[in-house]
């Protein structure tokens, strides 16, 4: 579930930092956003996944208040962005997808400069060390690695201590292991107690940090859910095992849910629906089979949404 | 306020570490100067309306830095900002684009004064700073072609899909203000046509050269730089909506 009319809960989350209903934007006559619904609970990181021109950032950016929807419903912690983006402003923290600081400006600055701008809520030395950066203070964001970078810029978003982060694309362009660690910041940043927007084209990212996702198709909303759960609907899950012969795998099928079966002289390679994966081991070990190499292996959130999205095709 | 002056302050720093800009506004003016006023001498003609050319080409290079950074760097320095998203990225932190392009305006006119002093200061031990006929329009013709000039600045800063196209159309502009404006040959000495364009297009030069030497008044000029910050100002509005979020 994404959004249910009237409801306030979502996810088991007792909260709603963001609700949209039916939001609508065209650029000229180009519809980007067709009817999108869907609410985030506080203290989630709720991704927002899609193919390139979905709509992706053109939702983040309508809800921050940096564009004006055309129509549809929108509350973010319980202000209209488009009504009340100053006050708005002042709760949220944002990395833009397209975004980057003065070549020239140095850490240091930038994270006086943001505090300032912010208010100096916090002290921009201690967010500094927090986020690591005290070492990088006199060095100019020009030359600062991709990773340096968006440990700045994870920093900048916390400068206003916001109860909503938006970050676009944070991690595009990162070597694993600076992903990696930027993964960590934004877990991080949701421990301080900021509900997160994460809009990612990484599907490891969208699976390893997300509570749930939703997922875009040429402006509309095709699916939304935790990332077991998109697994799990795109059906099947493959069971490999070996087996010492074809009679240990002789009617395999008639159990319900188990597809194909394929046994090439060693290994059998079962195709199955994701509940029947107990009723085939049990099968296996009414037959005395104990595989040890038994193994499930399940689509991952990437085949389960390409797998979604071929079937958005028009 | 604090947060404007937090910008400036900010934007000052980023510009004093353009060595390029630096350069543009610093070095070249004089340097035009001393080149221009050592070539012509001290021999008033016709073509200088009967002024010593060394007086005439101090107080036309006052004007050289108001148009180059101006026209050049700050029309640059917006247009980075809104290629690389910077403009987005302080919008995104509670800071509208318009308290940038102010900072960046004050920041502009803070190094066109600056620079103006270094073009006085290289020109006092060498020509001498001549006298100033008349100071109040003097100020005023500075001050009126300045701010025409950062209007005009932030309408192609905001107009130029990239810097380096800003970059372009800046010195595709600096050019003509200087040259025509009287920065290199005099207004005198233009045929006829030349005169009617240098007398119709927005140099700072006229505004400061013709009441520091008494050549004439400032009603036409003050005239012209009016319509041509109405035409900026109306067309920064119009961008200024069109690029807004």
């Amino acid at each position: 579930m994404c959004w249910a009319p009237g409801e306030r809960s979502v996810a088991g989350m007792q909260t709603t930092a963001i609700e949209v209903h039916d939001l609508q934007k065209s650029y000229g006559d180009r519809p980007v956003l067709d009817g999108v619904t869907f609410a985030v609970g506080e203290r989630e990181i709720f991704g927002i996944a899609g193919r390139n021109g979905a709509g992706k950032t053109t939702t983040v950016e309508i809800l921050q208040g940096l564009r004006r929807r055309d129509a549809g419903f929108a509350e973010v912690l319980g202000f209209d962005p488009a009504r009340d983006r100053k006050r708005l402003r002042r709760l949220l923290g944002a990395q833009l997808q397209t975004s980057a600081l003065p070549d020239r400006l140095r850490v240091g600055e930038a994270l006086r400069l943001f505090a300032r701008l912010a208010g100096n809520r916090v002290e921009w030395r201690e967010l500094a060390a927090e986020w690591r950066l005290d070492d990088l203070l006199g060095q100019p964001f020009g030359t600062l690695s991709g990773g340096q970078r968006q440990r700045l810029f994870l920093a900048l978003t916390m400068v206003n201590e916001p109860r909503l982060v938006f970050l676009d694309e944070l991690t595009q362009g990162l070597d694993p292991v600076a992903r990696r660690e930027t993964w960590r910041l934004i877990e991080r940043a949701r421990d301080r107690g900021a509900t997160v927007v994460l809009v990612t084209h990484d599907m490891d990212e969208a699976e390893r940090l997300c509570d749930r996702v939703a997922v875009l198709h040429d402006g509309r909303l095709v699916t939304c859910g935790r990332p077991v759960e998109l697994v799990t609907a795109t059906g099947t899950v493959r069971v490999r095992f070996s087996s010492p012969s074809a009679a240990g795998v002789d009617g395999l099928t008639r159990i319900p849910g188990v597809g194909e079966v394929a046994y090439d002289g060693a290994t059998a390679n079962v195709t199955a629906a994701p509940v029947a994966v107990v009723p085939l081991a049990e099968e296996l070990a009414r037959r005395r089979l104990a595989p040890p190499d038994f193994t499930v292996i399940r689509p991952s959130l990437e085949d389960a949404v390409v797998s979604l999205l071929n079937g958005a095709q028009p | 306020m604090t947060r404007l002056l937090a910008l400036t302050l900010t934007e000052l720093r980023l510009l004093v570490r353009d060595g390029t800009l630096l350069v543009f506004a610093f070095v070249f003016p004089p340097l035009v100067m001393l080149i221009l006023a050592g070539v012509f001498g001290t021999q008033a003609t016709v073509g200088f309306s009967w002024q010593n050319p060394e007086h005439y080409y101090v107080a036309a290079s006052v004007g050289v830095p108001v148009i180059g950074l101006t026209l050049v760097g700050l029309p640059v320095a917006l247009a980075t900002y809104r290629e690389r998203g910077v403009l987005r990225r302080l919008d995104a932190s509670g800071v509208p684009p318009a308290q940038v392009i102010a900072a960046q305006a004050v920041v502009t006119i803070a190094l066109a004064v600056t620079a103006v002093g270094t073009v006085l200061a290289a020109a006092l031990p060498s020509y001498g700073i001549p006298h100033v006929a008349h100071p109040a329009l003097l100020a005023a013709g500075l001050a009126a072609g300045t701010l025409t000039l950062v209007l005009i600045g932030v309408a192609v800063g905001l107009a130029a899909p990239s810097a380096r196209a800003a970059q372009a159309i800046g010195l595709l502009a600096f050019f003509p203000l200087y040259l025509l404006g009287g920065g290199g040959p005099p207004r005198g000495a233009m045929t006829g046509v030349m005169h009617h364009v240098a007398d119709a297009i927005p140099s700072a030069i006229p505004g400061i050269v013709d009441p520091w030497l008494g050549l004439s008044g400032l009603g036409t000029q003050l005239v012209v730089l009016a319509g041509w910050a109405a035409v900026a100002l109306a067309a920064t509005a119009w961008l200024a909506r069109r690029t807004a979020v």
